[in-house]
């Protein structure tokens, strides 16, 4: 659930200024240590619409002890001196907030860290970015690690000099340090940036700033890594940013509270030690001191990075308040969270679509298939209160609910005879595995351990040997992450991940739970580490090699978790437990269904998640998850839950409030079919089977699919050549499939001249041709094909057009496989809406 | 890569999987005739039925033979099949001649499967078999029945059908009764080869089978949808790639079977045979056969294997019988000591198990470990055998380790033999574990017989199975065989029953290098030393033409210091001396 208090308005954008009924400051209550602990504040007030607004830069700040804190800009405090004082904000009379301050320690320095102190100034002044130093080799002789991620490396190159290698630990070329401990001053540490010696980074630092002042005494004082050496200082676990979500208007203003929490539970405001970006600065902007601008409606992302972490706040750039914002039914905790969400957007959701548009959304969505016209004719007709509910129920009871999800699953689980041994029966027996998993709805977390660690001559083995080859660790490792947990680390297998904590040593410890895979025969195993690979007949060895460092890498897990491994144990089974029991496994499960029936992830792409690419509703997806893990992970009452909401079931029309929305679900947003689907659509639509047949070279030798086979039911896709498929996009399973949605000049040819449509139209046994020869008039034509392909009745002005058209035609037949052609080649019918 | 292992893996590419999509090969300029295949090739003994016998090179076919059919037979016609439109570049084909032989079957004759060949001017074929079962058979009817609505009804339960997946992409439907918890089995046979060999079905029929029930669906309440289904796996030691399924029918009422070739291939050759009985029944395999096997996990070690061992090797009868002994999974420390020769029984029935017995060497021996997976073979189940010494250190293992010739990747097998020379005395620990840590089944049971080695012949292979000799002319047939266990005698090959004009001489043909394997591991464990000797058959310039051909019998013994041993491998092939084309 979005809590109300999280979204705040700047009062800056309210049209006529309502009155403000209480106000409240952030952080309420806080402890500064050390000699010049500072403090950003907050303030926040609800107005008597019902609105509220940051108004930190509108209320009077005062101090209740001027002795012992001092205000350093309207609403920021530096400790002076031990004690307790309150710090208030006035609005207006009778408006106003207090925050208890207490003062410790202010005459004692704070501990010296490198982590903060000098990788907060390298992060913050952005030196440690992708871009530039934080880059994979660096930049300019120097490497550092992206956001002060790995202190410990960062101080060796600063202090000891030496360009990274990617392929071995060893220092290429000269080490000269960046600081010089005889002559402070002339640290490159110091002269680059403030461009006293060139710089291709530019000017990054004043002489004169603070953070100058501080590399200066840090090197002057001899270059201390600082109280982590002795291994007990707390470190900084996380950065929590306030609000996580700021909705402002066009041109209106928000600040963010950035909160470093560490390792020991003490809190210290980083609002000013931390580097800002807008993930799109059309939306909205952000000031160095956190200050997020709007500058046009949307929705996106404010990062925060700072001494090794990284955070997100949500920024939503909103339209003006509505006065009179309507009441939405709520179907379920789907709908709380979005339509919540909608309404502090000020955004009004559309209606809920018509019964034929639910239809035929509702069965492309959960069955790949079009609904018959009959079925359309019915559902239309009937004034059951519970029919979508009733349809919903039979559709995901329905077989054709098995072949979509099967056809979906082989798509991300690559069902295809080069990625699965090189074997037709093989990649077949794989696609069994998926279709009796779908079948019988077996728990999806059952289904994930048993593919990362299958053993033996069993189906779900098939998909460790591409081309008949055990898959390198690495490689299979990155793709099990990505397919279970949403979560990309292939950057991270040749350098620590420029943009996520993931580092190097993490994903080669996690591709090592995959080194000793082993494929004997066609049987897969996980080799005993206590035996040679080859005992003494043949030399070999099973140990998996850092790439850089050629170190031996031992299985470890993610967090860091201790893995229960047995020399002889499959060690793949101790990481599919960890990996199913993690909180990514259920949300990264929830988040792509959820992308299958709206277009987009709450998390797009679906299996991209990062810090650097935050949910647009973090509260749904953490909802969606705990409620698929309580309900022991069914994949159905996870795609039940979705369209049974509100939210899925609205209509794609707009109004004057979302038509700009396309994040935040406010209406149904078109999706093109998928290859396999559209083929499919267009076959139940003219009423002609397509014919797949495999082909070798000379056209001599090949076999077909059953005639009646649908598009989506092909186990070995790759088998069977279409170029229809090929042009829509079907991908070929050599990696997880990421299907083009784009349209291109080969669709339009085919749709002109193609063997797809031409074929149809003129086809003996088709639906038109059994229609005319059953003697139907043109209208009940045009209602049939429309119910058909579009799953609605045919407008009245649709009718008078397509009448009149046809009507200039000659030839009522040629005239009628137009009208044909125009429906299945059509946006309408392409798509899913 | 080199260039030669590029081309190495072009072929596996093109030729391996894909392969598994052609269509029978027929020869393109057959010289001799070929059968292909015999539609329909099952009749119920007592009865007559008509087979189309499909190859090349049979125009003119006289005779249908056959030394051990309980049938007689009839050429009834011989026509060419007709050519299907044939694209302008495509090579010429031999042309395909269909042979209309009727087969009455006596009323006394055994079931099971009788290899025939046709006899031609140019000589004698290739065998296919044709089955004699015990039921009626229907054929299925002209018309197609590829849909649920157009399915062959099956009216009384067993039944036997014949059918055939005449085109690419066909599907057969047969409708049938089934009350409530009713089992019922179905089984189909592949008129043509069904190995199960790698590459699954190149030169074969693997036929799959389904289950369907007519409960319809919310888009199409005529939909038939799939309750079952079978296609097995592959590669499976044992087993071939003919359909076998049993299902137990929780309602009562009309389900439909459909039989269909893997992956959509389908043509004239394409036959099969269709079994539903009700209850559950055993799945039909074809017998091992009475041929030596010396190296496969299902031949039985029997407690005479070594007198049978020592007959191969030329020797007499004289050796101890073999005791069984059961494997424990105590530590190697506190395991059970067994004698040799010993055969360890055991199952692995826990994952990670590993079962243990002990016995004791005075001295350096030569032995020999075999091993026998009597219900569960690899792929499924893949024994992995250590030999560890008294330091726990492994002495010997049935997993051969080497590296490939493209790559220099390490690859290991799984060897249901090794043999090992211990040249220290002490106790020997004999380990047994399944490959994979967690796979484990009361069918994962093994016999592991550890005994002294004893030089012998192996496994003797004649792959030729007919001659066809032009008077003036030579045909030679290789012999292959293993020297096991050091074997150094001499072998002898005789040629029995030669028609008059026909000599069998010893000859030698050309065998190019192969190059040796990168790393062979300790090869010599693991594979026996393999020769090859030629029979050449020669044809006087005046030898007489044979309308009949000539059952030659080829003998393989043993020959130990000076005297022939027992027979080991015997082969009939039957020889025609044919006009010269």
């Amino acid at each position: 659930m979005v809590c109300l208090s999280m979204f705040v308005i700047p009062a800056v954008c309210c049209l006529a200024a309502p009155q403000a009924v209480s106000l409240k400051t952030i952080p309420a209550k806080v402890t500064l240590q050390y000699a010049g602990a500072q403090q950003q504040f907050v303030a926040i007030a609800n107005y008597a619409d019902g609105t509220t607004h940051d108004v930190t830069d509108t209320v009077e700040w005062r101090l209740s002890n001027p002795a012992l804190a001092e205000l350093i800009g309207s609403a920021r405090i530096a400790a002076a001196a031990d004690g307790d004082l309150t710090v208030t904000a006035v609005l207006a009379k009778g408006v106003e907030a207090h925050s208890a301050v207490q003062v410790k320690g202010s005459a004692q320095a704070r501990p010296f860290s490198f982590t903060q102190e000098i990788g907060g100034i390298l992060t913050k002044r952005g030196c440690n970015q992708a871009a530039c130093h934080g880059g994979v080799k660096g930049r300019g002789g120097l490497k550092l690690s992206a956001n002060a991620l790995y202190p410990k490396d960062d101080y060796e190159w600063i202090t000891k000099g030496g360009t990274y290698q990617v392929l071995t630990a060893e220092v290429k070329g000269e080490r000269i340090p960046r600081i010089d401990l005889k002559n402070p001053e002339q640290s490159l540490l110091l002269t680059k940036p403030t461009m006293i010696k060139p710089h291709g980074g530019g000017k990054r630092l004043e002489k004169d700033s603070e953070d100058y002042k501080a590399i200066l005494t840090w090197v002057k004082s001899g270059a201390p890594f600082g109280a982590e050496d002795s291994g007990k200082a707390p470190k900084l676990a996380r950065l929590d940013v306030f609000p996580p979500l700021a909705a402002m208007a066009v041109d209106g203003q928000h600040h963010l509270l950035v909160t470093a929490v560490f390792t020991d539970g003490h809190t210290e405001d980083y609002t000013h030690q931390v580097l800002y970006s807008s993930n799109n600065a059309d939306v909205a902007t952000v000031t160095a001191e956190g200050v997020i601008s709007g500058k046009r409606l949307g929705e996106t992302a404010i990062l925060v990075r700072g001494a090794g972490q990284v955070a997100s706040a949500g920024a939503g750039v909103i339209g003006p308040p509505i006065s009179n914002y309507p009441e939405v039914a709520r179907g379920n905790f789907i709908d709380e969270a979005v339509f919540t969400k909608l309404k502090n957007f000020h955004i009004i959701p559309s209606e809920l679509a018509d019964d034929a548009a639910f239809l035929r959304r509702v069965c492309l969505d959960l069955t790949g298939t079009v609904p018959p016209p009959e079925r359309v004719r019915q559902f239309i007709a009937s004034k059951d209160a519970r029919k979508r509910e009733k349809v919903i129920d039979a559709l995901i009871g329905s077989p054709e609910f098995v072949d979509y999800w099967t056809f979906r699953f082989s798509d991300i689980f690559r069902v295809a005879i080069f990625a699965n041994g090189l074997t037709p029966k093989w990649s077949q027996k794989y696609w069994e595995w998926i279709r009796n998993n779908v079948e019988t709805n077996r728990p999806y977390d059952e289904v994930a351990r048993e593919r990362i660690s299958a053993e033996g001559y069993g189906p779900a083995s098939r998909h460790f040997l591409p081309y008949n080859q055990v898959g390198a660790p690495n490689d299979v490792m990155a793709e099990e992450v990505r397919v279970f947990l949403g979560r990309r680390l292939d950057c991270a297998q040749c350098h620590n991940h420029p943009y996520e904590n993931w580092s190097q040593d993490q994903f080669w410890g996690m591709a090592a739970f995959f080194s000793r895979v082993f494929k004997m025969g066609p049987v897969v195993f996980d080799h005993p580490s206590n035996m040679d690979l080859s005992s003494k007949d043949v030399n070999g060895s099973i140990q998996l090699l850092h790439p850089r460092t050629k170190a031996v890498v031992l299985p470890a897990l993610l967090d860091g978790s201790p893995a229960n491994l047995t020399p002889e144990s499959n060690p793949r089974k101790e990481l599919a437990r960890w990996m199913t029991a993690s909180p990514y496994f259920a949300e990264a499960a929830a988040n792509r269904i959820w992308g299958q029936f709206f277009g987009r992830g709450i998390v797009d792409p679906v299996d991209d998640f990062r810090s650097t690419n935050p949910p647009t509703h973090p509260e749904l997806l953490a909802a969606l998850a705990a409620d698929f893990r309580e309900h022991d992970y069914d994949l159905r009452h996870l795609m039940k839950t979705i369209v049974m909401s509100r939210t899925y079931q609205l209509a794609r029309s707009t109004n004057a409030t979302n038509s700009d929305d396309v994040v935040n679900y406010s209406h149904a947003l078109p999706r093109p079919l998928d290859a396999e689907v559209l083929l499919d659509a267009m076959v139940d639509s003219t009423g002609i089977q397509e014919i797949f047949s495999t082909a070798v070279a000379d056209g001599s030798s090949v076999g077909q699919a059953p005639v009646g086979t649908r598009a989506i039911n092909l186990k070995d896709p790759d088998m069977f050549f279409s170029r229809f498929l090929e042009l829509y996009g079907r991908p070929n399973r050599g990696a997880i499939p990421e299907r083009s949605i784009h349209p291109n000049l080969g669709q339009a040819l085919h749709m002109l001249a193609g063997s797809t449509y031409a074929d149809r139209l003129s086809a003996k046994d088709s639906r038109l041709a059994r229609l005319l020869q059953s003697g139907a008039s043109d209208a009940k034509i045009f209602e049939e094909f429309y119910l058909a392909a579009y799953g609605r009745f045919p407008a009245p002005d649709e009718i008078q057009d397509l009448e009149k058209t046809l009507a200039k035609r000659n030839d009522r037949e040629a005239g009628l496989r137009e009208f044909v052609w125009a429906l299945t080649s059509s946006r309408e019918f392409a798509e899913n809406h | 890569m080199s260039a030669f292992c590029l081309m190495i893996v072009a072929v596996w590419v093109l030729g391996g999987p894909l392969a598994a999509f052609a269509a029978p090969k027929t020869a393109e300029t057959p010289s001799e005739p070929k059968l292909t295949s015999a539609y329909p090739f099952t009749g119920q003994r007592g009865t007559t039925f008509t087979a189309i016998i499909r190859g090349t090179g049979l125009r003119g076919a006289t005779t249908v033979f056959s030394k051990t059919a309980p049938f007689t037979t009839a050429i009834e016609g011989i026509e060419t099949e007709p050519v299907e439109d044939v694209k302008p570049s495509a090579k010429p084909k031999a042309p395909i001649e269909l042979v209309r032989v009727k087969i009455q079957i006596d009323a006394a004759a055994k079931a099971g499967r009788y290899p025939i060949r046709l006899i031609t001017p140019a000589g004698i074929s290739n065998a296919i078999p044709i089955a004699v079962i015990d039921h009626p058979v229907t054929d299925e009817p002209a018309p197609s029945h590829e849909t649920p609505d157009t399915a062959v009804v099956i009216s009384k339960l067993p039944a036997a059908l014949n059918g055939r997946i005449a085109q690419r992409g066909e599907t057969d439907y047969y409708a049938f009764h089934a009350d409530a918890g009713e089992t019922v089995t179905f089984e189909v046979f592949s008129g043509l080869p069904s190995t199960g060999a790698a590459g699954g079905n190149a030169n074969g029929f693997d036929p799959s089978l389904s289950i369907y029930e007519r409960s319809g669906s919310w888009f199409d309440p005529k939909r038939v949808n799939r309750i079952a289904f079978n296609d097995e796996p592959l590669w499976v030691l044992g087993k071939g790639t003919d359909a076998y399924l049993v299902q137990r029918f929780e309602k009562a009422g009309e389900y439909l079977v459909r039989v269909e070739a893997f992956s959509g291939q389908g043509g004239l050759d394409y036959g099969y045979h269709l079994k539903v009985a009700t209850g559950e029944a055993p799945q039909e395999r074809s017998s091992p056969g009475k041929n030596w096997a010396e190296r496969k996990y299902e031949r039985a070690l029997s407690t005479d294997r070594l007198n049978d061992l020592a007959e191969r090797g030329g020797k007499a009868r004289d050796q101890a019988k073999i005791e069984t002994y059961r494997t424990s999974v105590a530590p190697a420390s506190s395991a059970p000591m067994f004698r040799l020769p010993g055969t360890l029984e055991g199952a692995i029935t826990q994952p990670g198990e590993a079962q243990r017995s002990k016995f004791h060497l005075d001295g350096p021996q030569d032995i020999a470990i075999e091993i026998e997976t009597p219900t569960s073979a690899p792929p499924l189940f893949n024994p992995i055998v250590r030999l560890l010494n008294a330091a726990g250190e492994e002495v010997a293992t049935n997993v051969f380790a080497g590296r490939g010739l493209c790559t220099g990747e390490l690859n290991k097998s799984l060897q249901a033999k090794v043999i090992v020379p211990l040249r220290d005395a002490g106790d020997y620990t004999v380990e047994v574990r399944e490959t994979t840590a967690d796979l484990a089944s009361p069918e994962f049971r093994y016999r592991v017989l550890v005994r002294p080695q004893i030089a012998h012949l192996g496994d003797v292979k004649i792959e030729e199975d007919k001659v066809n000799v032009s008077p003036g002319d030579a045909k030679s047939v290789r012999v292959v065989f293993d020297r096991e266990e050091d074997y150094r005698g001499a072998v002898a090959v005789t040629a029995e029953s030669l028609p008059p004009g026909v000599q069998a001489l010893a000859g030698a043909d050309f065998e190019p290098d192969k190059d040796p394997p990168l790393h062979p591991g300790k090869r010599e464990r693991y594979v026996p030393r393999n020769e090859r000797l030629v029979v050449v058959f020669t044809a006087s310039p005046d030898a007489a033409l044979t309308a009949q051909p000539q059952l030659v019998r080829l003998v393989v013994r043993p020959i130990v210091d000076g005297k022939p041993g027992a027979i080991v491998s015997m082969k009939e092939i039957p020889l025609m001396v044919v006009a010269k084309p």
